[in-house]
Formats: C-alpha cells, sequence, structure tokens
C-alpha cells in the first residue's frame, strides 16, 4: 500500500530565475525534437522511425538505456534547481532532496487507453458526487453513500453548501494515485482532489533528459507530454469568470515555491501572493504598484481552511479575506473547488465504484483495491476472520498516521486493535495487500527491481482528459512498497508509447 | 404570534487606525419557520457598500470592505420581524448538525453525562405526562404542550427528543454558574464543561455537545432576547419535524421573546461581527441592543424590557 503525505504539499523549492527560465523556457533540444500533433480523433501521431520500437521488442537495449548513465548528472542538476520536496517532522519543517531515476515507467499505448477511459470516467464521477453532495445530496437519500460517511468526514464543508462553483467543476485537477498489481491489472488506491501536486517533477525531469540525450526522445514512440501547461491554462480560461488567472502561493518561502512559480510561468498567470489580492463588492482584485486588475479564475496553493480567515479558519493568517464572497457571488472561480475533500477521504473512496453506477450508469473500468467497510456486518466479519492479511486505516486520520498492516502487528496488539473497529467500526476501513509490480530502477550502479506507484494527472475543463505522462514513485528498499517520498523514495519519468 | 422591533448597535474602536479592514456582518434576522422579517436596515459609519449574500447555512450576511485608515467602525441596524414559534411549519435537518465540531467536541464523561440526564429524565417526565401539565420553568408563553412533545420523535423508553433536550438545557443551566470573562470565545464545550463557568456561549456549545452525543441534531442560535441587552445564543434541536429552540443559560423554551440572527454548528460558523485589517491596533467593542412588543394592540412605547 501507498499514500501520498509526502507530496501532499508539493515539491521543489527555490531556484534561480534565470536558470529557471532556460530550462523551462529554452529547450535546448526542442529542435532536435519534431513535434508531435495531436489527430483529430485524439490519437497522437507517432514521430520515431520503426526501428526503435523493434528495439524494445527486442527487450535489449531498451528505449531508455542511452539515458541510464545519466541519472547522476541529472540528479546534480535537479538538486542545483532546488527540486525538493518539504515535509514535516516532529513538528520541523525539513526540505529534502528527491532523487531520480533515469529508467522510466514505460505504459504501452493499449494500456494507456484504458487507463484514460477509466481515469475518465472516474473523476467524471467524483465531480457529480461533489455536485450532488453539496447541492441536495440525492445519494445520500437514495441510500447509496451512507450519511456518517459523507458528513463525518473532515474534508466536508458545510461553508460551502449549495455554492455551485463555475460551470459545475469541483475538482479541475485531479491526482489519481494507481498500482500495477503483480497480475497485471491497474488498481487505484487513492484519489487526491483538494491540491494534487507533482506534475512539475516529471515535467522538470523530462526536459533534463531531453537535455542530456535528444536521441532518445527522436527515437522512442513517445507521446510528448510537454503540453501539460496548455491543458491546465485551457481547464483556467473555462472556469474564468472574468479577469485574469492568478496562482496563489502561500508565499517564497513555501517548499513548493518552485512549482508555483514554474506553473505560472507556463500557463501564463500572475503569480500572487495573499498580500497582492484583496475582495471588494464580491470581486477579487490583484494589486501591483500601478492599478488593480479583476481576477476571474485562481489556481490557489493554499488548503480550504486557510483560504479565507473570514469563512474558514479564523486565525489563518495566509488566506485573503472574504475571497469566498467573490466564489460565492459567481465572479470567481477556484481551482480546485473548496469542499473537494469531502470525496478523497478513505472513507469515501469505497463508495467510487458505486458513484460511477450511480451517476454514469457505467461499470466502473478501473478497479478500487479490494476494501471492507467494517460498517457493514459482512464485512466486518471477514475483517475479524482475515485481519493478518489486511491494511487496516482509520478513517479519522489524516495523512498516513492510522495506517497499519494486519501482519506486521503482535497478536495481542492486533487483537485491540480488533475490538476497536467492532466497538467503532464506522472509523475503519480495511483493504486487501496488493502485491504490485517492481519496476527496474537504478540504485547504487546497478539495475535492481522496486515497486512503484503512479499518480495520474486529470484535467477537467470543456472535456477531462488526462495528461498522458504522471508521477512516478519507487520504493527506495527492496521489497518494500512504501514509495513515500518522506521515506526515502524517489521518482521517475512516467513514458506513455503512441503505439 | 407577535411583531417585534429590535436595534442593535456595535461601534469598534482601534487604538490606532487601521487600513484594509474587511468584514462579514451577521447581524441581520432571516425569516426562519419560526419568524419571518417585516423590515430590516443597516447603517454603517463610515459608510461602505455592503454585498448581501448567503452563507452555507443560510445566514443572510453583509460583506464589506474598507481600505482607507479609520479608528472606529460602527454598525446599527433595526428593523420588525413577526415571530410565531406555535405556527412553524416542518423543516429539514442537515446531517451535519449531528457531527462534533472543534469546539463542541464531546468528551467520554460528557457522553455518559448526557445519557445519565437521559436516563433520569424519564421519570421526571413520565410524571409530568401523568399530570398534563406545563413543566417549563421561566417560560410564560403557550409553547409545545407535553401532547405536542409527545407527537414527536421517541426514543426506546418512548422519550421523545424534546423532553430529552428539555432535560440537558437544565441539566447544564444547573451544572453552570454564569461567569463572564473567565471563558473566551474559543473555549470549547468540553473546556467549559470542565470548569462548570461560562458565558450563554458556553452553555449553548456545552449543550450542543451533550446533545449530539446523544443522536440528537442540535445546533447553534445568535439573536436577541426581550431583556437582554446584548447578543444572546441559544441552541436549536430537531425532532425529526422540525427546529426547536431552548435557552440553556435561562433555562428557557424559547418562545416569541427571542429572535434569531443566524444559525451553525457552534460559534465559529455564525458570528455577529468578524474582520481582518491591517494594523497592529488593538480592538474594543461596545454593544447594544434592545427587543422590544410592537404588536398593534400593545402600547408600541411598551418593550418588554431593556
Amino acid at each position: 500500500m501507498t499514500s501520498s503525505e509526502g507530496l501532499s504539499e508539493p515539491p521543489v523549492s527555490a531556484v534561480e530565475q534565470a536558470e529557471l527560465q532556460s530550462a523551462a523556457i529554452d529547450e535546448p533540444f526542442s529542435g532536435a525534437v519534431p513535434p508531435q500533433s495531436s489527430l483529430a480523433d485524439g490519437s497522437v501521431q507517432p514521430c520515431c522511425p520503426a526501428d526503435a520500437v523493434a528495439d524494445m521488442e527486442a527487450n535489449k537495449p531498451q528505449i531508455y538505456t542511452r539515458l541510464v548513465g545519466y541519472s547522476p548528472r541529472i540528479n546534480q542538476q535537479l538538486a542545483r534547481y532546488g527540486v525538493k520536496f518539504g515535509l514535516y517532522k516532529n513538528g520541523q519543517f525539513e526540505e529534502r532532496l528527491f532523487p531520480f531515476d533515469a529508467i522510466p515507467r514505460v505504459i504501452s499505448a493499449a494500456d494507456w487507453a484504458v487507463l484514460e477511459r477509466g481515469l475518465i470516467q472516474r473523476v467524471d464521477a467524483l465531480n457529480a458526487y461533489l455536485r450532488d453532495l453539496y447541492n441536495g445530496a440525492e445519494i445520500i437519500k437514495d441510500g447509496v453513500v451512507p450519511e456518517h460517511f459523507a458528513y463525518a468526514s473532515s474534508g466536508f464543508l458545510p461553508q460551502v453548501e449549495a455554492i455551485m462553483p463555475p460551470k459545475g467543476i469541483y475538482s479541475h485537477i485531479s491526482g489519481i494515485d494507481l498500482v500495477e498489481g503483480d497480475d497485471g491489472i491497474w488498481y487505484v488506491l487513492e484519489d487526491n482532489l483538494r491540491i494534487p501536486s507533482g506534475a512539475s517533477y516529471p515535467l522538470v525531469a523530462r526536459t533534463l533528459c531531453r537535455r542530456c540525450d535528444a536521441q532518445t526522445f527522436q527515437n522512442a514512440p513517445l507521446v510528448d507530454n510537454r503540453d501539460y501547461a496548455a491543458r491546465l491554462r485551457a481547464v483556467m480560461d473555462h472556469v474564468n469568470c472574468g479577469g485574469i488567472n492568478v496562482v496563489l502561493t502561500p508565499g517564497r518561502y513555501n517548499a513548493a515555491y518552485f512549482e508555483h512559480s514554474y506553473l505560472a510561468e507556463r500557463i501564463d498567470a500572475v503569480l500572487a501572493e495573499p498580500s497582492e489580492l484583496f475582495v471588494e463588492n464580491e470581486v477579487l482584485y490583484y494589486r501591483d504598484s500601478t492599478r488593480n486588475t479583476r481576477v476571474g479564475a485562481v489556481y490557489r496553493r493554499l488548503s480550504d481552511e486557510y483560504l479565507d480567515p473570514l469563512c474558514f479558519l479564523p486565525e489563518s493568517l495566509i488566506g485573503v479575506p472574504n475571497i469566498m464572497s467573490a466564489y460565492r457571488a459567481g465572479n470567481l472561480a477556484i481551482i480546485n473547488a473548496p469542499g473537494n475533500g469531502a470525496a478523497d477521504d478513505k472513507g469515501i473512496y469505497y463508495f467510487v465504484p458505486k458513484m460511477i453506477e450511480y451517476y454514469l450508469g457505467e461499470q466502473p473500468i478501473l478497479h478500487n483495491a479490494p476494501t471492507y467497510l467494517p460498517y457493514y456486518e459482512d464485512d466486518l466479519a471477514y475483517v475479524l476472520e482475515n485481519a493478518q492479511n489486511l491494511v487496516i486505516k482509520d478513517v479519522a486520520e489524516a495523512g498516513g498516521y492510522g495506517v497499519v498492516f494486519g501482519c506486521e502487528l503482535e497478536p495481542e496488539v492486533l487483537a485491540d486493535l480488533l475490538a476497536k473497529v467492532k466497538a467503532e467500526p464506522r472509523r475503519f476501513i480495511a483493504q486487501e495487500v496488493i502485491d504490485f509490480k517492481c519496476l527496474p530502477t537504478w540504485i547504487d550502479g546497478e539495475e535492481v527491481p522496486r515497486k512503484a506507484d503512479l499518480r495520474a494527472f486529470v484535467l477537467s475543463g470543456e472535456t477531462t482528459t488526462v495528461w498522458p505522462s504522471g508521477l512516478t514513485r519507487y520504493a527506495r528498499e527492496a521489497g518494500s512498497s512504501v514509495v513515500n517520498s518522506s521515506q526515502g523514495g524517489g521518482f521517475k519519468d512516467t513514458w506513455v508509447l503512441s503505439r | 404570534m407577535r411583531i417585534l422591533t429590535y436595534v442593535f448597535e456595535t461601534a469598534l474602536s482601534f487604538s490606532e487606525p487601521v487600513t484594509d479592514h474587511s468584514f462579514v456582518l451577521r447581524c441581520l434576522p432571516k425569516s426562519t419557520n419560526t419568524q419571518t422579517v417585516m423590515d430590516s436596515q443597516i447603517f454603517t459609519f463610515p459608510r461602505v457598500t455592503l454585498d448581501e449574500q448567503v452563507d452555507g447555512f443560510g445566514n443572510r450576511i453583509m460583506v464589506g470592505y474598507l481600505p482607507e485608515g479609520h479608528d472606529s467602525f460602527n454598525f446599527y441596524t433595526t428593523g420588525q420581524v413577526m415571530v410565531a414559534g406555535d405556527m412553524a411549519g416542518t423543516t429539514p435537518c442537515h446531517p451535519m448538525f449531528l457531527q462534533p465540531t472543534r469546539l463542541t467536541q464531546w468528551t467520554e464523561e460528557m457522553a455518559n453525562f448526557a445519557r445519565e440526564v437521559i436516563a433520569s429524565g424519564v421519570v421526571i417526565l413520565s410524571a409530568a405526562r401523568s399530570a398534563e401539565s406545563k413543566d417549563l420553568p421561566g417560560c410564560d408563553v403557550g409553547y409545545p404542550s407535553t401532547t405536542a412533545l409527545r407527537a414527536s420523535a421517541q426514543d426506546d423508553n418512548g422519550l421523545g427528543v424534546l423532553p430529552q433536550a428539555r432535560g440537558l438545557c437544565r441539566a447544564v443551566h444547573e451544572r453552570f454558574a454564569y461567569v463572564p470573562g473567565v471563558t473566551s470565545t474559543s473555549t470549547t464545550a468540553a473546556e467549559a464543561f470542565g470548569c462548570e463557568t461560562g458565558v450563554c456561549q458556553d452553555y449553548s456549545h456545552v449543550m450542543i455537545s451533550l446533545c449530539r452525543s446523544a443522536g440528537i441534531p442540535a445546533r447553534y442560535v445568535t439573536g436577541l432576547m426581550a431583556g437582554h441587552g446584548a447578543t444572546h445564543a441559544w441552541v436549536e434541536v430537531h425532532d425529526g419535524q422540525r427546529w426547536h429552540g431552548l435557552d440553556p443559560t435561562n433555562n428557557n423554551l424559547v418562545d416569541d421573546r427571542y429572535m434569531l440572527f443566524a444559525t451553525g454548528r457552534d460559534f465559529e460558523d455564525c458570528p455577529i461581527e468578524c474582520g481582518i485589517f491591517r494594523g497592529a491596533a488593538e480592538q474594543t467593542q461596545e454593544v447594544s441592543a434592545s427587543l422590544g412588543d410592537a404588536t398593534s394592540q400593545n402600547d408600541p412605547e411598551q418593550f418588554l424590557t431593556f
């Protein structure tokens, strides 16, 4: 099992602006890489000679082989650019490097086609759930999702009850965490609908890889992933209520400032700190030295509870007072919408396949990890019987806390836990441990197998699309399934093949 | 049914001028199933454009922004509402009012206390019921009779939600000493329950916690009460049909001497005034309020109390 705490607020910290620009804009080898064009049917035209595929099929050398030797160099560059992530440990904020492995995860076109359809379906259903939950909650009345699970979630924000976001979109950027099981089946482990981060890692890493070896990218039949910014911008433009687009960052000392400034520049939005924004007469304005400019859409990189001290946590010092009044009045799109936490917590996860059937009338394409809710009697019996094979999660605990593997507990500790589960069944969920596939990974000078997950980024605007790339995280230790960056894991680029 | 006239005035003073003052006011009555707003006006000084919105709890809020420096901010509101608790229709209850909040999270001790109170209430209320009496201390206006109470949802012992809530209301009232200045606006129900003192906000938070621990949906109410020169807070519980007001500070059933401004899960959802400004100023506030009977057959000068 994996979870995503290490990335709850993203990577990458301050970078020298000049270097950033050279990395971000002056693609050194962009001339050498033929631009790929999307065909009208949505497929991507391959850009490589056929023998690259033959290479791959022959198994050796792999399409990425030429990159492997560049790993140290690319890691040096990432460190210099400040590609880091921040984490809280013992109450202290720490910044750490996020090791990069140049061997990418490679996903075949056929696999990707299934993932893509499944992810779009899942995110469409999650958006439908949020729309419903805050506007009448028919799914609760129909008994599909029990009331307790919907409203005991700490992500449920009654402050946004009955506010319909522009164009009815709640989750504009969704980060869906998946693993590929040993059986070759992809399982969704977690939905992240608040501020899913991490898209900039593979973007930056691919740029650096391309610089090291343009040849590889000329030869490999890869779907280009450089359109992330264009997709993000299209989403913002679609929901914009009149005015400029802004990326709202808590400030330059935030560990994720690099990602904020990087994305703002790429989508041609203004990067603003809270003090540069104010609300007057239900309109959000960006204030610079010369004038005030109306803001129509804000991609905020601070969490719901800190967004508006006059609506959420009154002690928040980093929010924009009354930004929620602009949102309520329909004059501002907030990306992602506040209140999304109601759809991505551990207790609600169980119900996502049911949401797909309920809202879309379709069978779920992607599987959940088999999950049991002790709330239901049959499931409780199963959990009590099979606890040593299960992961048991406390729904009330945030982040990675309250997640335990039954097999790792002493019998008496496990018995105590099960007593708790029996006493308070609503507080827990249990999941089968998914044995997920290892990927070849270059560690300490040799290629070794390591378990890895994938965060796919789904963008919802006029239509819902999946970015043909993603963040692959791998475990540091052999056999470990803990891919969290906070546990020393690293990341890989994710290559989607065009055929 | 009565028509009430209210005047409510707040003066905020800052020890030095402040700028960029954003605020939200919840000082206008809203129409509910027990009250209908006939007229309400608001005036602020310094003058500022106010935008009226409805928050997630259905409250009327006035939103404003004062960018220029000012060392005071005053708002006056006045109007008339028709209150008719006895003619209330049914209203739904959102499930959020069963969930704890950070101010109303109960402890095991509180849950036990609530259980004991409800268990002992069975005896008291069966006696009251057999006598068909209106054992409602401090409540001088015709309000739900025991017959009406019996008609509402009942627990295993045949005790309705409302009698249970009455029991909790009385228990909180008896347990607590009204002492201003001991607690603050951020005191939790558990803290207040421990020190057994507080003001109307604490009485209400504790009662809300106790109700929710016993599975009774409860919400926080701010408003005015005749005879009370400041704003007041009380509790509403939902009996499956509609919301009923109970005032644990005074051990009253809420009747047509009360007018409500706003409701929420707890105080933090519905403060009457909240604001953020630039400047290292100390803020002090003065509040005055009056609520009087303006029903035509009564002498309009004859306010119930001040």
